[in-house]
């Protein structure tokens, strides 16, 4: 395949350049609403639908999207847009399963979900995984970005007289310390903001490709009839090429990933986490997914779209070995002027500055809470329930972010060996998600799901998905719905349908069979070295693990498949047995408020009270300082009456200006009423989380 | 790629039938699960929204193939 290089000019580079250095001053502008890390993390809890649906977009559309949907229009057509287009079915879940549990039970991050839900040691495990998944997610990221920047670079750079040879690897390391410097100081509302400018920015600069490329082959008439038909369906081929498919598509993306997106992407969740209320969540998700997903499905796909109009109108300008995955990049240069290209080199930069700087977020988020945070319960240096020391967190905050966005680089050299970057997002989503998927959904929507199913899930299921990417022929082959087996990189798409049957299997027979657990758990309790029983099959989980491991990225021959299936089976027991054994689990108080089942629970704990589900009016009120530290603020008896409120219920008081989108506003309680209406009594608290401005109208709502 | 029905029809309906075994799946459970509550009038318009999507979407497929097809 051929590297295209120095396309562009001076003064695109001078755009692109503008672009980034205001994007970094526009980010670190809104590190002053970090006053804690909950306002690092989740912007204080306070944005209205709009604006985080806008920044689920820019979130959404990453770079690799433009990269990678453009690669696949340019080599099947309209197709390319499935993946933008299978995310309904999982909607019901998440409105009204996963988004008001993670709410409502006030956790921070996925990992400590399940430390409520499960056990510690669920914690650790899915802390790994989600770690795993986040810098997977980055390094695509990465990868995408250098593909991009690479054709508009020479082969060689001359800096004080010393030549520089322009590599991949190279270009994604400057890429890295910009974006990780930006996200360091800036904080998810920064994030957020200039998620808004990028998200405008870049749904403008790819439907401006999209269209300018229909005019450049003539208009819309003459762009659909250059087409043939098979490329104009919305869908791939049913089973063939191995590269794209449709059955692979719809286990990989359409359920895999989409639940990968909605459910597990820290990133996304905490945008979810940053709306002002679960109602506002709703509508950002429901936007998003309705109207936006299929305008963001023309603007990635659309240059790939045009560049095979244009391949067919003009077949000299395009050549026919150039890398898929340049075709973006090249395409905007062929039908764009000078800097008209640099703005849409930008608007690539700002989709990966926006995917990326949200998952490393993310990924600090993480290391905050189920790393450091538990690390030093166990050292002993904090008390579990100590309040975190801001200070600190903010500053191992900021290093975290630092070091992950490193480890996102080396990731890269892990999807470097793909064709293409949407081969190497499908095999990152085919192989990471399923266990994480199966333990949140299991974990949200199952009641009877145990410690024990859900580790054993991770780990013996996480050991059979690893039997299948060693023997594919054997164990993916016969679900495979007739997918052509490539040798290099086997069933790539369904690969998720195996992994996801391995670990539902897995994670089923184990939680059906916690009752002969615990029999055989208690019976082994009774006998006097039960602890030398249960070291041994530490050993014997160890062991296989590394036998394993052994045969599948040492291709070392120890056991014939059959004799590997049963040795893993084997070793799951052992583990469902060991967590049966250690894991202290109580069902009925550890599901409580934390299952689909008892949401009216959850919500009940997150007020701390009864509800009160009357409904009311908004009210228009100024403000007043009083003294006092408590978090109540006070609203005369008409007022009050008029929300349909009383005391301790929990309220939002915003700025009128609806376009700052809940910038300037706090929650927090009703308090007992006053007499003077259309006032309401702050602390000064209330005025530093608010950042209210004097005079200035608020708007106040209840709660519940 | 031959047009016949394997490669036009059968990846819609292996998508809506597929992908509609979990969403009607995650639309009883959260009915019985009393999760969305129809007596609220703002579940019951995410309830129709919900339904809505599902067909939005199945519509938006079939024209698109009938468009590639036929016009």
């Amino acid at each position: 395949m051929t590297q295209i290089h120095n396309i562009g000019t001076e003064l695109d580079w001078v755009v692109l350049i503008i672009y980034m250095v205001a994007m970094l001053l526009f980010g670190t502008y809104f590190a002053k609403y970090n006053k804690d890390t909950n306002d690092f993390f989740f912007g204080g809890r306070r944005f209205t639908w709009w604006i985080i649906a806008m920044s689920i977009v820019a979130t959404g559309i990453s770079s690799h999207s433009f990269v990678k949907y453009s690669a696949m229009g340019f080599k099947y057509g309209f197709s390319s847009s499935m993946s933008y287009m299978n995310d309904w079915f999982f909607v019901p879940f998440f409105l009204f399963g996963w988004l008001p549990i993670i709410v409502y039970s006030k956790i921070r991050s996925i990992p400590e979900y399940f430390e409520r839900r499960f056990s510690p040691s669920a914690r650790f495990f899915v802390t790994i995984l989600q770690l795993m998944y986040l810098i997977g997610y980055v390094g695509i990221g990465f990868l995408t970005m250098g593909k991009a920047i690479m054709p508009l670079m020479p082969e060689h750079l001359t800096v004080f007289g010393f030549q520089i040879h322009i590599t991949l690897m190279g270009l994604i390391w400057v890429t890295a310390i910009v974006v990780g410097s930006y996200i360091t100081f800036g904080g998810q509302t920064a994030v957020i903001f200039t998620d808004l400018v990028q998200g405008a920015m870049l749904l403008f600069a790819g439907l401006m490709v999209f269209i300018v490329g229909v005019a450049y082959v003539g208009g819309w008439h003459s762009f659909w009839n250059l087409l043939p038909a098979s490329w104009k369906l919305p869908f791939a081929g049913f089973n063939s090429p191995a590269e794209f498919n449709s059955v692979g598509t719809f286990w990989e993306d359409a359920i895999a990933g989409s639940v990968g997106f909605l459910f597990m992407n820290m990133g996304l969740i905490m945008r979810f986490m940053a709306t002002k209320n679960v109602h506002e969540g709703r509508k950002a998700a429901t936007v998003n997914i309705l109207f936006m997903l299929p305008i963001s499905a023309i603007v990635v796909g659309g240059g790939g779209w045009v560049a095979k109009a244009i391949s067919v109108f003009n077949p000299n300008l395009i050549p026919k070995d150039v890398n898929p995955d340049s075709i973006f990049v090249l395409v905007s240069n062929i039908i764009t002027g000078p800097g008209v290209f640099g703005f849409v080199i930008a608007a690539i930069a700002a989709a990966l500055m926006s995917t990326v700087s949200t998952l490393l977020n993310a990924t600090a988020a993480i290391w905050v809470n189920d790393v450091d945070k538990p690390v030093r319960v166990w050292l002993k240096k904090i008390k579990r329930d100590e309040p975190a020391d801001e200070k600190r967190a903010m500053m191992v905050a900021r290093i975290s972010t630092a070091a992950f966005t490193v480890l996102g680089v080396l990731a890269v050299y892990a999807f470097s060996s793909y064709p293409t970057v949407y081969q190497a997002h499908a095999f990152f989503h085919a192989t990471l998600t399923p266990p994480l998927m199966i333990a949140i959904f299991f974990g949200a929507f199952w009641k009877k799901f145990t410690p024990a199913g859900l580790i054993s899930t991770v780990v013996g299921g996480v050991a059979l998905m690893l039997l299948g990417f060693r023997f594919p022929l054997e164990l993916i082959q016969p679900i495979a719905h007739g997918t052509p087996y490539d040798p290099i990189h086997p069933f790539t798409y369904m690969a998720a349908l195996y992994n996801l049957i391995v670990c539902t299997g897995v994670a089923v027979i184990v939680t059906l069979l916690q009752k002969q657990l615990k029999h055989i758990a208690s019976r082994i309790k009774k006998i006097p070295n039960h602890n030398v029983i249960m070291y041994s099959m530490v050993v014997f989980i160890v062991a296989v693990l590394i036998i394993d491991l052994l045969d599948i990225f040492f291709k070392i021959n120890i056991s014939p498949l059959a004799g590997l299936v049963t040795l893993t089976i084997f070793m799951t027991v052992c583990v469902a047995l060991v967590t049966t054994f250690y894991v202290k689990y109580d069902a009925e108080a550890q599901t409580i408020g934390l299952t689909v089942w008892s949401i009216h629970k959850a919500k009940e704990w997150f007020k701390g009270s009864k509800l009160n589900e009357r409904e009311g009016e908004n009210v228009k009120v100024h403000y007043k300082i009083v003294d006092g530290e408590e978090d109540v603020i006070n609203f005369s008896k008409k007022d009050m009456h008029k929300m349909a409120a009383e005391p301790g219920d929990l309220v939002y008081i915003t700025d009128t200006r609806k376009w700052l989108g809940g910038l300037k506003s706090c929650h927090s309680v009703f308090g007992k009423p006053h007499n003077e209406d259309g006032i309401v009594y702050f602390r000064n608290l209330h005025l530093g989380k608010g950042l209210f401005v004097e005079g200035r109208l608020l708007e106040a709502e209840k709660e519940m | 790629m031959p047009l016949d029905f394997f490669n036009v029809w059968l990846s819609y309906i292996y998508l809506y039938v597929g992908g509609g075994i979990f969403f009607v799946a995650g639309m009883i459970l959260i009915r019985r699960t009393k999760a969305i509550d129809m007596r609220l009038k703002r579940d019951r318009f995410w309830w129709k929204i919900m339904l809505w999507g599902f067909v939005y979407y199945a519509i938006i497929h079939l024209i698109l193939i009938i468009a590639a097809l036929y016009w």
